[in-house]
């Protein structure tokens, strides 16, 4: 793999391994020095890696260890505010309108930064970014049961959670 | 989609029964306007949707990358193997220092005995012909001593000679 190939074939899924990786660990400084370390990996690693297919799940396999190691090495304070990641540009809506999209928004961030990993790693792939079952098995080294029994409680714990507080405005 | 349709949709997505294309219908759906009680699912997939728009904030990251992997030079085997013997090396220095160090310590604990007296030649030589006459008068003196008791050897033995013999005598009757 020459530099143009890596540009061409690497450096685009940027945008995905940042947002799986924030999603992990819930910093973008840090989700972008993982997503850096893992396109220097890929470089190092690129003769080993021509007979790799599907070169974003790869990369979005390498992102996952790689932010679990961070994770764990750190010893993540509890109270650690969880940033939105998220500016809303729409400059049409009304301030009240536009705090209270943002207080939505924050809370199913918050939601779901509270479901088991495995949850949190299946439901960001599937309902945020759109990958297949299989792919998510590939990126995530499971098999299919316990990918689709992850998504299944993770998209209930949704359901059960933030649409019963919302009803009652609890 | 009429209303009924997307709840049935939306029953098997909590199910996670629902394909790809159809979570996309849903997404699409619920991006338009949609009825009040429908509000909350609504926003579930716009929060979603959001979050795929959301990119690396970092302004220069490709540049970054593009630097970093320039940079990057395959590790050489060379500097593997210098830096391999390197360990072995910097391990003996360690190894000798401390042997080093402990003998000094050695021997300052034990500081030894014998020490040169003499500086003339001649007269270390006198001193040692003494020592060694001193050392072969002992030798003879004992060797007398030991003359002696081999008289006694051979007074035993013969005794011990004549009984044996007295035995015999005895089992022949």
């Amino acid at each position: 793999m020459n530099l143009e190939t890596f540009e061409i074939r690497v450096l685009p899924s940027k945008n995905k391994l940042f947002r799986f990786a924030f999603r992990l660990l819930g910093s973008s400084e840090e989700a972008k020095d993982v997503v850096q370390d893992v396109m220097i990996k890929v470089w190092n690693g690129r003769e080993q890696m021509a007979e790799i297919q599907n070169m974003e799940a790869w990369c979005m396999r390498i992102t996952k260890n790689l932010a679990l190691d961070r994770l764990r090495s750190r010893q993540r304070r509890a109270t650690d505010p969880i940033e939105s990641g998220m500016e809303i540009k729409n400059e049409t809506l009304t301030p009240h309108e536009r705090t209270e999209i943002h207080e939505n928004m924050q809370r199913i961030t918050e939601m779901i930064a509270a479901l088991p990993e495995k949850q949190r790693q299946v439901i960001h792939l599937r309902d945020i970014e759109g990958y297949s079952y299989n792919e998510i098995c590939e990126i995530l080294e499971l098999d299919m049961n316990q990918v689709k029994v992850s998504l299944f409680r993770a998209r209930n714990a949704v359901k059960e959670k933030f649409i019963k507080i919302n009803a009652y405005g609890l | 989609m009429d209303s009924k349709q997307i709840e049935q949709l939306l029953e098997k997505y909590w199910n996670c029964d629902t394909s790809l294309e159809e979570e996309q219908q849903l997404r699409a759906h619920f991006r338009g306007e949609v009825p009040e009680q429908m509000q909350e699912v609504a926003e579930v997939f716009r929060y979603f949707d959001l979050q795929k728009k959301q990119q690396v904030t970092h302004p220069d990251f490709d540049a970054e990358v593009k630097k970093k992997v320039k940079q990057h030079r395959p590790e050489g085997k060379v500097i593997k193997l210098v830096y391999n013997y390197g360990s072995i090396a910097a391990g003996l220095v360690v190894v000798v220092a401390a042997t080093y160090f402990v003998r000094q310590e050695v021997r300052k604990a034990y500081p030894a005995d014998v020490v040169d007296t003499y500086s003339d030649p001649r007269l270390a030589l006198e001193e040692t012909k003494k020592a060694l006459m001193l050392i072969s008068k002992s030798f003879n003196k004992a060797q007398k001593e030991a003359g002696r008791i081999k008289v006694f050897n051979e007074a035993e033995e013969k005794i011990q000679g004549k009984s044996i013999d007295d035995n015999k005598e005895s089992v022949k009757i």
